[in-house]
């Protein structure tokens, strides 16, 4: 935020002109005057403005005592609450793992050229996309109420084994299920997005080398797609992370649903909300610096985006916080 | 060697591949080619021996990159056949039809065909090395040897020492040379160039035309679509001049570029000298 500026070093002396070149009275005042930037009051003003805003919030955060953070404190390493935090992050860990592997069948379904794939992987997309994942949830949990029994056999010829619904359907493969499926739909949009975005020429490059389909894939294709997939999926992981805590609805013990079975006992609402949302946050943003490096890995051939560190870009995007050069800020 | 008599005591014809002299490498014959409506190759003809070098003239939308992209069946002719060293490509003979093969089988018949892009189409995540390794590792050669393989086809283009680098790191000049160390790499027994110096800098046109021009000097096969007159004098055995899917005009360059018989022909040729 400084006003000035530091004049320009010029490759020629002030005042030597290159020879045969018309010399007019004023030029060598011209050559010797200091440059000044031109002086940006708004940016002050809403500096200050803001600043005074955040002083507010955060003044209050420390001395508002319905925060209780001595209740935070107490409550924010209990057993209980680690519990439902594994749960949160092995659900989550799950459901990533299953639903790509399914996104990426479905993206290569809708890329192949087999219309009866393209159709079904389009039909799933729109299907799972359109309903809300807390109202897929409830229907898996009452799956029973639909089909009472599920069996594993050949239709019409002969039964293997066969369970009651309620009985498999438990909150928690509900909660999967109903997770999976609706990521299912949201990351194969995602990889389609990634594999379309890899030229053509790529392809036929590597099938004139003698390459063949699964490696093309796999060696070729898949690793150009990433840095278009990486930053989405990113979100999406995220989003997921969070949208775990539906899953309380069902009963189900994560993260949000030990905090409230705590708090329905000894009334501690706001505290214990402030446990999970801390805990949260910390996911988060273990997730989203786990995302630089992945997206760093993936960015080797392309120049620029390779050779910033993590540190650089942390101040890039914090520069209250530390000097960093301008073209560095607003980088993810 | 053992000679063996077959009952008919004419001589069968040699269909793995190996030169006998007479028979081309490449045998193009009837091909024709339609994109919806549009007849892009309308009944080829053409024969590529061993050792020379075929340049493919003419104007856009004449069919000469269609053409060369059926030879290592990157597209599927709707009529016609390319053979490459006896062997029909993409598909099987079975008694009165040609059914495509397997993939497994186009990739292997790829493989001795080694093709040159007019926009490069290298790996960009890949190094200059890497690049070159791909096709050596799927074809199941060890990774040692092939990076040393590797490194002495980017010394043979005049990269000797740009193994690490990524392809955004070099000159279109130096991309396109790698790309051709890459094709050169599993030992193809044909090279296809697809307007090797469209997408080139003026000032980089010499060097990737002097590495062609060295290949075509150790006897390697060539067919090169291009505009570059000036290699088609100096390095071609063949000049083929297509226009509408058809050729108008075949032979040496002497012929085809000095006198052309055809009105086409000499109204191209009078726009590019």
């Amino acid at each position: 935020m400084t006003a000035d500026v530091e004049p320009h070093p010029t490759s020629q002396p002030a005042g030597v002109v290159r020879e045969g070149l018309a010399h007019r009275s004023g030029d060598d005042e011209l050559l010797a005057a200091r440059l000044v930037a031109r002086r940006k009051p708004g940016q002050w003003i809403s500096a200050v403005a803001v600043l005074v805003i955040v002083a507010l919030v955060v003044r209050s955060l420390i001395t508002n005592p319905r925060y209780q953070w001595d209740v935070v404190r107490h409550f924010f390493l209990r057993p209980s609450i680690l519990e439902g935090l594994l749960l949160t992050l092995w659900l989550t860990a799950a459901v990533l793992v299953v639903s790509y592997v399914i996104g990426i069948v479905l993206a290569v379904m809708r890329l192949s050229s087999n219309p009866v794939l393209k159709t079904v992987s389009f039909v799933y997309v729109w299907l799972f996309r359109s309903v809300p994942p807390l109202v897929q949830l409830l229907f898996w949990f009452e799956l029973a109420s639909l089909y009472p029994k599920l069996s594993l056999g050949i239709p019409g010829v002969k039964t293997f084994a066969t369970v009651d619904t309620a009985h498999l359907f438990t909150a928690l493969l509900a909660a999967f299920v109903g997770l999976t499926f609706d990521m299912a739909a949201f990351s194969s949009e995602i990889v389609r997005g990634g594999l379309l975005s890899v030229e053509a020429g790529q392809t036929e490059a590597a099938k004139a080398l003698g390459l063949g389909k699964g490696r093309i894939f796999r060696r070729i294709v898949l690793p150009q797609a990433m840095p278009a997939i990486i930053p989405a999926s990113g979100n999406l992981l995220i989003g997921l992370l969070k949208a775990t805590s539906i899953v309380s609805v069902i009963a189900v013990h994560d993260l949000l649903q030990s905090v409230k079975l705590i708090y329905s006992q000894n009334y501690l609402i706001i505290p214990l909300l402030l446990v999970a949302t801390i805990w949260y946050i910390i996911l988060t943003t273990i997730l989203s610096i786990g995302q630089y490096f992945v997206e760093r890995h993936y960015a080797r051939g392309k120049g620029a985006a390779s050779g910033r560190g993590f540190w650089q870009v942390a101040r890039g995007n914090l520069p209250l916080f530390g000097r960093a050069r301008q073209d560095l800020a607003g980088i993810a | 060697m053992i000679a063996v008599r077959t009952p008919a005591a004419v001589p069968a014809p040699r269909s793995d591949g190996a030169d006998d002299g007479a028979t081309p490498l490449v045998r193009v014959r009837g091909l024709q080619k339609r994109f919806g409506f549009h007849t892009v190759l309308d009944g080829i003809d053409l024969d590529v021996r061993r050792g020379e070098v075929t340049v493919l003239l003419g104007p856009s939308g004449s069919g000469k990159s269609t053409l060369l992209r059926c030879v290592n069946h990157l597209e599927k002719p709707d009529a016609g056949f390319v053979e490459v060293g006896g062997e029909i490509i993409g598909y099987r003979r079975d008694g009165r039809h040609l059914r495509e093969l397997p993939d497994r089988d186009v990739t292997r018949q790829r493989a001795r065909i080694g093709m040159v892009f007019q926009q490069f189409n290298l790996f960009p995540h890949k190094t200059a090395l890497e690049n070159i390794l791909e096709g050596q590792l799927a074809a199941g050669v060890p990774r040692k040897e092939a990076a040393a393989r590797g490194s002495e086809l980017l010394d043979r283009v005049g990269l000797g020492g740009r193994e690490a680098s990524y392809p955004r790191q070099m000159s279109g000049g130096q991309q396109q040379r790698v790309a051709i160390a890459r094709a050169l790499a599993v030992r193809p027994d044909l090279m296809l160039f697809d307007e090797p110096t469209s997408a080139l800098d003026p000032e980089m046109v010499g060097e990737v035309l002097g590495v062609m021009k060295d290949l075509a000097a150790t006897g390697m096969t060539m067919i090169v679509v291009t505009h570059e007159i000036g290699f088609a004098r100096e390095a071609a055995d063949q000049v083929v001049f297509l226009d509408g899917g058809r050729i108008v005009e075949s032979g040496t360059p002497a012929d085809v570029l000095a006198n052309p018989r055809h009105d086409r022909a000499r109204a191209f040729l009078s726009a590019v000298l």
